[in-house]
């Protein structure tokens, strides 16, 4: 307040000009002396006129209109005062200046003896008094110290303000205050920074005092009012002074307590109320965080969104249970915390007399408690929640791995089904396979219908997984629903097949019982047709005509069956059609081959074509045989006439010829005689038998080899001739050499009678020869008695060809060489042993001695070296050589 | 009444030992008779092997023979220690009942 007084005075130099002044000045009258009251007064008025933009210089002139005077009040007041009258006379004046004493009294302060007019005047004594009245009412007199006011009030504040300093002693308002320490005392105080009491001597109250002044007016705003020296010098210094500018201390002080006091009450407050703004700031704070975190939780453990795995539920769990054990407890203290700050508040508040705490909206206790039963009711839904999706996921996860494991088996057992059901394979399938097939398929049908429950069990198991709402439930249809469609194709395409290969059955029975029928009667059929053909290309030899004739009655009687036979090969034709009809109209594929018949509709036709054309050739064919075999009869006929003669007539001749030989009568030669005349006769007939050869010839050429008209044939005449001509020179050699047998063996007549006569009695059947019965017969009649062995080496030696007859040679042979009087081989045995002198071995000098030279050389060559005891070297064995000459050889 | 049938069989003989056999040939194509065997000596190995005065010579070691007498001689001459004989013979059998 003052400073800006005491700025406006040190610029204009005025103050130091005043000081000078006063101290010129002090002891002068009172009218124009600067009184220490004058100064202080007038300091005192300028401070608060500075706030008007004006000043006064002279305290006795200035306030003498009464405008300076009623600004003053104004300021000081800080109400209006009624408009001054803007007049310069004296009546103006004055009214001004009522108007200022007016408002002073209406403040209640009796102004006693104070007029307008002396003012005007410009009695010193009374602005004095008037100022100081003013000072006193509108600086002092508001001063209220507990409960004592004014003077008393300003002394006692500075009393306490002072009572620490025990070198100060406030009692009055002019000695007390001689020494400068109760001002230091009361700034230091207050601002114990702009002065150091400390170093403050009592006995310099000068100093003391002047700094006082110098530190009020630079740092608390109070112009210096007062004179050091003055109050220094004088006795009892100016009362009224020294209150008016100790009143300023008290104000600037004062003030600044009570701004402290109030400040201080405020900062209480205010600090109450920061506290409690804080405390509220915090529960706010809190309560948002808590809000926030609760709206960020609540959530979560609302969110029911299942997860699909067993492992992100599993995490789920393990994070609320992280929840539950690391991030909620603090948050549970953190509520309680709030709560308690919330009660504390409240409490705080309603001590301090504040009204109380309303958390903004949203925030309240019942919202948090709201929040938080919230949170824990998701909470406890969440845990129940999570434990029941794992265990739903568990049984999911063991479902979907059922259904999985299934759905594979059935997909591997259905695979290439589909594929096989509907393959044609019955369409070029064999009747015996088809039938296979559908054995196969009945098989199939029983696997699929036992497969049935697999398919409905795979379809419940998807069903589960639907309302368990499995998190792959759709992959999980696809596959079922495919399954189920894939199970539904089967199902048809095996109805289908079952009636494909049942109709395709029928179909091939039916044509193998048409093939069986065309089996059965294309056979015979075939067979039929193979033998006519046969038999119309049959290369018939006949040789008669009644063989040609019944030839061609049968082949009439075959051709009246030819109707018939058509009749048969249209009806196996038919059967053909119809086969091949059916298997057109139904396509079967299958190569139609008949299993019970190799023969073919075209066989069957070709053959009849060959059987139709061969009926007529056969005709024709038989009809020329027919001619033929007329012309062989003639043939036969021709021969059979020849034949007929020459027949009897050799029988005639060999009979001849036998009674010849048999004859017993005669000579030999008589009997050789006949017979060469017989030979002759019959050599002379020749010319018949070629004739007949002739004829035979022709017959043989028309290959003719039979003839009815006669017994005999070629072979019979040729053969008869030939033995004819055989007899007759056998016999005749017979005779011969019987004549020489007789003639050597020196056998008489009368012998060869007798062995004649035996043999033709024992030749039973008079063929000229003997029977091996026979001929024992005849040895035993003529007395040998013949043991088996005997007889058989007889029989060797007679019928060494084991012909089984013995001949009359033979026979003579026989007897004549048993009849032999000694055996030959042994006279030259005997003649050798003679020449080899009794030795059983001959020497080769000894033959050579005896014989002639060749006969000599010639038994050296031939005889064979001896071989028994004691023979020398060059021993020959004259036995076995003479053995061997006689047809002997002992071994 | 035993029906008899006579008829020629086919003997084969093997006479082990050494020449002389003991038995006589006679015959032979040379003399335009058969090979007959005429005499066994009693107690030969001939008649060991039981030949029999009448068999007709066959063959000779396997030698089926030509009738010749000399070409039988060299066969048996010309065996060692053994001779085997096939000989044809007059024999007489019993038949069964008629």
């Amino acid at each position: 307040i003052c400073s800006d007084n005491c700025h406006m005075l040190q610029k204009t130099g005025v103050l130091q000009q005043w000081q000078d002044h006063i101290g010129k000045s002090c002891n002068q009258t009172p009218k124009g002396r600067l009184t220490l009251d004058k100064l202080t007064f007038t300091a005192w008025c300028n401070s608060h006129l500075r706030k008007a933009g004006t000043q006064i210089e002279n305290i006795e002139e200035d306030f003498r209109n009464g405008l300076k005077l009623m600004l003053l009040l104004e300021v000081i007041s800080g109400e209006r005062l009624p408009k001054p009258d803007r007049g310069k006379m004296r009546f103006h004046k004055i009214a001004n200046v009522n108007k200022a004493l007016d408002f002073i009294t209406s403040k209640g302060v009796k102004l006693v003896s104070i007029g307008a007019e002396e003012i005007v005047d410009g009695n010193v004594k009374m602005t004095l008094g008037m100022i100081w009245t003013i000072i006193l009412r509108f600086a002092i007199q508001d001063i209220s110290v507990e409960e004592t006011s004014a003077k008393e009030g300003l002394l006692l504040w500075c009393q306490r303000k002072t009572a620490p300093y025990r070198n100060v002693n406030v009692q009055n308002f002019h000695v007390s205050w001689k020494d400068g320490l109760a001002f230091c005392a009361l700034i230091h105080r207050h601002r114990p920074d702009l002065i150091d009491y400390s170093k403050l001597n009592k006995d310099d109250p000068l100093g003391n005092l002047n700094l006082a002044f110098d530190i009020a007016e630079k740092h608390l705003d109070i112009p210096k009012m007062l004179d050091a020296e003055d109050i220094i010098n004088t006795p009892k210094p100016d009362e009224r002074a020294i209150m008016t500018y100790v009143s300023c201390f008290y104000h600037a002080f004062a003030g600044a307590e009570q701004a402290e006091t109030a400040a201080n009450r405020i900062c209480k407050v205010l600090g109450v109320n920061q506290e409690n703004e804080k405390l509220m700031e915090e529960y706010e704070r809190l309560a948002s965080e808590l809000l926030e975190w609760i709206r960020r939780t609540t959530p979560w453990l609302e969110n029911r969104t299942p997860e699909k795995t067993m492992v992100e539920m599993q995490r789920k769990l393990e994070d609320f249970r992280d929840y539950r054990r690391m991030h909620k407890p603090p948050k549970v203290q953190e509520k309680c915390q709030l709560e308690i700050s919330f009660n504390t508040l409240q409490t705080k508040l309603r001590i301090s007399n504040r009204p109380a705490f309303m958390p903004s909206e949203g925030k309240m206790v019942s919202d948090i408690a709201s929040a938080w039963q919230g949170l824990e009711q998701a909470e406890k839904g969440y845990e129940e929640w999570l434990l029941t999706e794992i265990r739903r996921l568990e049984r999911l996860d063991h479902l979907a791995e059922k259904f999985r494991q299934k759905a594979t088996n059935h997909e591997t057992w259905a695979s290439g089904k589909e594929y096989l059901l509907s393959q044609k394979d019955y369409e070029s399938a064999t009747l015996t396979e088809v039938r296979a097939l559908l054995r196969k398929h009945e098989a199939f049908e029983s696997d699929l219908a036992a497969h049935q429950d697999r398919v409905e069990q795979i379809a419940a198991i998807a069903q589960e997984l639907n309302e368990l709402d499995y998190h792959d439930v759709a992959g999980v249809n696809k596959r079922c629903q495919s399954i189920c469609d894939l199970w539904d194709r089967l199902g048809t395409l095996t109805q289908k097949r079952r009636e494909a290969l049942e109709r395709t059955e029928k179909l091939l029975e039916t044509i193998d019982q048409l093939f069986l029928e065309f089996a059965k009667r294309s056979a015979p059929f075939n067979n039929w047709m193979e033998g006519a053909m046969e038999d119309l290309q049959d290369m018939f030899i006949v040789h008669t005509i009644e063989e040609v004739q019944s030839l061609i009655a049968a082949h009439e009687q075959f051709k009246a069956t030819l109707p018939e036979a058509d009749g048969e090969r249209q009806a196996i034709m038919g059967i053909h059609n119809e086969v091949q009809k059916i298997s057109q109209s139904y396509g079967i594929k299958a190569n139609i081959v008949n299993p019970y018949s190799t023969i073919t509709i075209e066989e069957l036709l070709n053959k009849w074509d060959k059987v139709k054309k061969l009926v007529p050739q056969r005709d024709g064919a038989l009809q020329e045989e027919m001619a033929r075999q007329h012309a062989h009869e003639r043939l036969r006929r021709q021969f059979a006439a020849q034949a007929n003669l020459i027949g009897p007539w050799i029988q005639t001749r060999m009979e001849e010829i036998g009674r010849c030989s048999l004859e017993l009568g005669g000579t030999l030669e008589d009997q050789m005689t006949q017979l060469k005349q017989c030979e002759h006769v019959i050599v002379a007939y020749k010319p018949n038998i070629d004739k007949l050869e002739g004829d035979h010839q022709l017959i043989q050429e028309s290959l003719v080899f039979d003839n009815k008209h006669t017994n005999y044939t070629m072979e019979h005449i040729r053969v008869g001739w030939e033995l004819l001509l055989t007899t007759i020179a056998r016999t005749i050699n017979e005779i011969e050499t019987q004549i020489l047998t007789r003639d050597a063996k020196g056998i008489s007549q009368q012998q060869m009678n007798e062995f004649r006569s035996s043999f033709n009695h024992f030749d039973r059947k008079k063929n000229g020869a003997m029977d091996t019965d026979d001929f024992r017969a005849c040895l035993i009649s003529m007395g040998y008695d013949l043991g088996e062995v005997e007889f058989a080496r007889i029989m060797m030696l007679v019928d060494p060809n084991a012909t089984g007859i013995v001949s009359f040679q033979s026979f003579i042979d026989f007897m004549t060489r048993e009849t032999a009087d000694t055996d030959t081989a042994e006279q030259v045995v005997a003649s050798f042993r003679i020449l080899a002198t009794d030795k059983p071995y001959i020497l080769v000098e000894e033959l050579r001695r005896e014989l002639p030279p060749d006969q000599a050389e010639y038994c050296i060559m031939r005889m064979p070296p001896y071989k028994g005891h004691g023979a020398p070297p060059g021993a020959l064995d004259y036995t076995a050589f003479s053995t061997a000459l006689y047809g002997e050889s002992d071994l | 009444m035993l029906a008899c049938q006579h008829l020629f069989i086919r003997e084969q003989v093997l006479l082990r030992g050494r020449a002389p056999w003991g038995f006589t040939l006679r015959g032979g194509t040379e003399h335009r008779e058969p090979l007959l065997i005429t005499k066994v000596e009693e107690g030969s190995v001939a008649a060991a092997v039981r030949l029999q005065a009448g068999d007709e010579m066959v063959s000779v070691n396997t030698v089926t023979l030509s009738g010749s007498r000399q070409e039988a001689i060299c066969l048996v001459k010309s065996s060692h220690n053994s001779l085997a004989l096939v000989v044809r013979r007059w024999d007489v059998q019993p038949c069964s009942r008629s």
